[in-house]
């Protein structure tokens, strides 16, 4: 009897494993899952977040002490104006020269608004290619000293932002494409290829709102055939006007008050 | 002084150049853009006539103007009761704040009159809100009870106006009303307009008719109908009503379309178990055999420009698609991918083919370039078959139909609509079930 | 172990491998083409009217040429005139369904021809698929569907 029974209960079990492994629908497919889209949020830094590798940190640091000591004997006094018009370039020296209040976050390439002194100069129009080309026999070894520094800026420059002419870190070109990509409506019934690039000239207050905008290439708008420039120019205009002000970083005014938005619609529009 | 030249020297050696930031735009949204239509004003309305004070002309142009800009998937248009500002002063003095406050980008105004020759004219404004200015003004005439066309001739300059393609809403969409059972379905040709108005039925359903095509002037219609039990290719003038059937052919003749220039009809002619590809001149009733082949050759479409024709073929065993010149040399194949492919369609730009797919048991609707590249399917269904391109080539209409249950319950057939981005899928309303639609060109045009 | 055990272990096996084979959704028949005779009419007593085919194809089977073999051989007797319809299922595209379809009529022309029948008594006529026998969308009634039909003409 107890024989029989424990039979019964293994046949009846591997009739279920027969059942089990043959009926399709009880062996589930895998769920195709959906590849995970890691969306990053882009916090504006006034410093690129790029890693030092440690010895070139230790290079910087060098670099920043002797500029330090560079500055202090170069210079002439500088004479504190407080300008809001920023015109010609700020002298590397007082770019260099790093506050002690300052904590690490400072870009040592940004200008202190503080220490200008170009604009005292300016005033005077001093300025004469002609004596400047006279100097240089003169203070050859001055000039020596000055590409010298010259090519430690560009070492600086290089390590704290990518290109040397960009006044702007990654993080912050990131957050103006950031806006102005989610202001920008493109026409979708634009041809990917033909060249229809909109460029856009901004000029921005401190707090980011726009103080003038312009087409650079307006006078195409209105020649006969380029109607697709045309809608492609007067949506860029209404993308930076839908996005005025926009969020700048508190500090750095000279360093962004003068934009040039290229308007290329190709990637999207390829599909 | 010698120190303030030298630090002047300095500046100018070591100072950075102009400092202007250069950022490249390339991504933007794909958001439709929020427009408002206001309602129309009427500018004398004293003048107009009951008949036509019945008509609702300042609510029922611009609603047309609006259905077709949101069915476009490009616009999207903000609902009348949030707008502020009257529709007369909206055309002639808008205050953009006020269309800014509903977040509208762009606005559409407008005024009606009727002349003095009893003409409706319709003036139209379009208006930039984001920069606050006008951007567009035209003037329409037309008789009033041809309001509709205006409309969607308004609407066409709106949409090009603002995404620099021209519009596909002043056309007609003949296709095939069915109704029936399925053993025995009654089918009919209609028409009517692009947004589902003016509905007709061209033929009253005795006899099976299939496949109709617009000629480019849409003036004309080619299709297939088995009257008199013999199925052949036919012509119909819209305009008179008058059907006549295409050439002499001692069989059948099937999956018709006229040549670019509407002067050919191009067909496939079914003898023996074998289907070949033929033109027929209308005027002259020249007959001219295209392909010689023991498969099946069918459902040709010519080139824009007249000089290849894409057709369907199962010379290489399976349906395939493939590409000739028009005098039938130079046939190469097209078509790469795994599964059956069929009802190739050339688009009126000249740079896509569209075409339906069949693989492991599933329809597609997808786009392919010429040469066979860049293959992209579009959607996928249980049943879904022969595009149809729209004249800016942007917009396929095509029809599905659903699985039918014991006794045929619950099998339809309806029209449907998707971009070529594979956005937005939309069904197309018809009085009846429908099938095999086709797009006419501008009737502006 | 007794023998009705043993019985009883073998009836349960081979119910569930059974179960497990219907499971599948296998075919009921091996072939592409419908063998049954759910929609057959009948030309005369003993002469089935039609013939089936497998997916796409308008290649006649044995059965097929059974079937066919009779309706020749009850043609060339009555001396009457048929009219071979050709038709395809709804699983293709209609211009390529209506071309199918031809070639199908015409195959079995073709056949009844060789089998002795004067090509003047036999016209042919496609109807894609437009006419269905079968109206749901289901593999026996698409095999039901992709037939030839051949009727008395009138």
């Amino acid at each position: 009897m107890v024989r029989s029974l424990s039979l019964s209960i293994l046949f009846h079990l591997s009739i279920f494993a027969v059942t089990f492994f043959t009926l399709p629908f009880v062996m589930k497919e895998p769920i195709d899952v959906p590849p995970i889209i890691s969306v990053d949020l882009i916090q504006i830094s006034e410093k690129t977040a790029l890693p030092f590798a440690p010895k070139a940190r230790e290079i910087l640091e060098k670099i920043k002490k002797e500029e330090k000591q560079r500055v202090v004997t170069k210079q002439a006094p500088p004479k504190i104006v407080k300008k809001e018009k920023q015109d010609a370039v700020p002298m590397p020296d007082q770019i260099k020269k790093k506050k002690p209040k300052e904590t690490d976050k400072q870009n040592p390439v940004e200008v202190k608004d503080e220490i200008r002194q170009s604009s005292e100069f300016e005033k005077k129009e001093l300025f004469d290619p002609n004596k400047i080309a006279a100097l240089i026999d003169k203070s050859k070894e001055e000039t020596a000293k000055i590409q010298q520094k010259k090519s430690l800026e560009i070492t600086q420059d290089q390590d704290s932002t990518v290109s040397l002419d960009k006044g702007l870190t990654i993080t912050q070109e990131d957050a103006i494409k950031a806006q102005i990509f989610k202001c920008w409506n493109i026409p979708l019934g634009l041809p990917y290829n033909e060249d229809l690039t909109v460029r856009i000239r901004l000029k921005l207050k401190k707090d980011g709102s726009i103080l003038s905008s312009e087409i650079l290439d307006h006078v195409r708008m209105n020649r006969p055939g380029q109607g697709f420039y045309k809608v492609l120019a007067e949506s860029a205009l209404r993308a930076v006007r839908l996005c005025d002000p926009l969020k700048m970083p508190a500090t750095g005014h000279n360093k962004w008050k003068d934009l040039q938005l290229n308007f290329d619609a190709k990637e999207m529009l390829k599909g | 002084m010698k120190k303030i030249f030298l630090i002047l020297f300095i500046s100018f050696f070591t100072t950075k150049s102009f400092s202007l930031v250069k950022i490249d735009i390339t991504r933007g949204n794909l958001e439709p853009l929020p427009t408002a239509v206001s309602n129309f004003y009427i500018d004398n309305p004293e003048k107009l006539s009951a008949k036509i004070k019945k008509l609702n002309l300042e609510k029922n142009l611009p609603n047309v103007i609006k259905g077709n800009l949101n069915r476009s998937g490009l616009f999207y248009v903000l609902d009348n009761k949030s707008y502020i500002q009257k529709p007369k002063l909206s055309h002639l003095k808008p205050r953009f704040e006020d269309w800014r406050l509903i977040k509208a980008q762009i606005m559409v105004s407008g005024k009606l009159k009727i002349d003095d020759k009893g003409r409706l004219r319709v003036e139209f404004r379009l208006w930039d809100v984001v920069s606050g200015k006008e951007i567009e003004e035209l003037a329409l005439f037309a008789t009033p009870s041809s309001w509709r066309r205006i409309a969607h001739i308004i609407s066409d300059k709106i949409y090009q106006r603002l995404t620099g393609e021209e519009g596909y809403f002043d056309t007609r969409i003949i296709y095939v009303g069915e109704s029936g059972p399925k053993t025995q379905r009654v089918k009919k040709l209609a028409i009517m307009d692009q947004d589902g108005a003016n509905n007709k039925f061209l033929t009253l359903g005795n006899e099976l008719v299939l496949t109709p095509r617009f000629s480019p002037n849409g003036r004309m219609v080619t299709y297939m109908s088995y009257f008199k039990n013999l199925p052949r290719v036919y012509l119909l003038n819209i305009e008179t009503g008058i059907q006549e059937v295409v050439g002499d052919f001692p069989g059948m003749t099937f999956a018709p379309r006229f040549s670019p220039d509407g002067k050919k009809v191009i067909m496939s002619f079914a003898r023996d178990g074998n289907s070949d590809i033929y033109t027929m001149d209308i005027k002259s009733r020249r007959v001219e055999q295209i392909t010689s082949n023991p498969a099946i050759d069918t459902s040709p479409s010519f080139s824009p420009d007249g000089r290849f024709i894409v057709f369907n073929s199962d010379r290489s065993g399976l349906q395939q698609i493939y590409v000739m010149r028009s005098d039938g040399r130079g046939v190469k194949r097209i078509s790469r991918g795994k599964g059956l492919y069929g009802t190739p369609v050339w688009s009126p730009r000249g740079d896509l083919i569209a075409f339906t797919k069949i693989h492991k048991g599933k329809f597609y609707i997808g786009v392919m370039r010429t040469n066979g590249t860049g293959e992209r399917l579009l959607t996928q269904n249980f049943y879904q078959e022969a595009p149809s391109w729209s004249p800016n080539g942007r917009v396929l209409i095509f029809y599905r139909e659903t699985a039918g249950g014991k006794k045929g319950q619950g099998a339809s057939a309806n029209l449907w609509a998707i971009d070529i981005t594979g956005y937005n899928e939309v069904k197309i309303k018809t009085p009846t079930d429908a099938s095999d639609p086709s797009w006419s060109g501008l009737l502006s045009k | 172990m007794s023998l009705t055990n043993m019985r009883n272990f073998v009836i349960v096996v081979v119910l569930g491998f059974l179960v497990s084979a219907c499971a599948t959704g296998g075919k009921r028949s091996a072939n592409d083409w419908y063998e049954g005779t759910d929609t057959v009419k009948f030309l005369a007593s003993g002469v089935p009217d039609r013939i089936f085919f497998a997916t796409n194809k308008s290649s006649l089977h044995t059965a097929a040429k059974g079937t066919l073999n009779k309706q020749a051989a009850y043609i060339k007797k009555s001396g009457l005139s048929v009219v071979v319809e050709g038709h395809a299922d709804e699983r293709g595209t209609r211009e390529y369904n209506l071309a199918l379809g031809e070639r199908r009529a015409n195959a079995v022309r073709d056949y009844l021809m060789s089998q002795g029948v004067s090509g003047s008594k036999v016209t042919v006529i496609s109807y894609g698929k437009e006419r269905p026998v079968n109206p749901e969308s289901s593999r026996l009634a698409w095999s039901q569907n992709r037939r030839s039909v051949t009727v008395k003409a009138k």
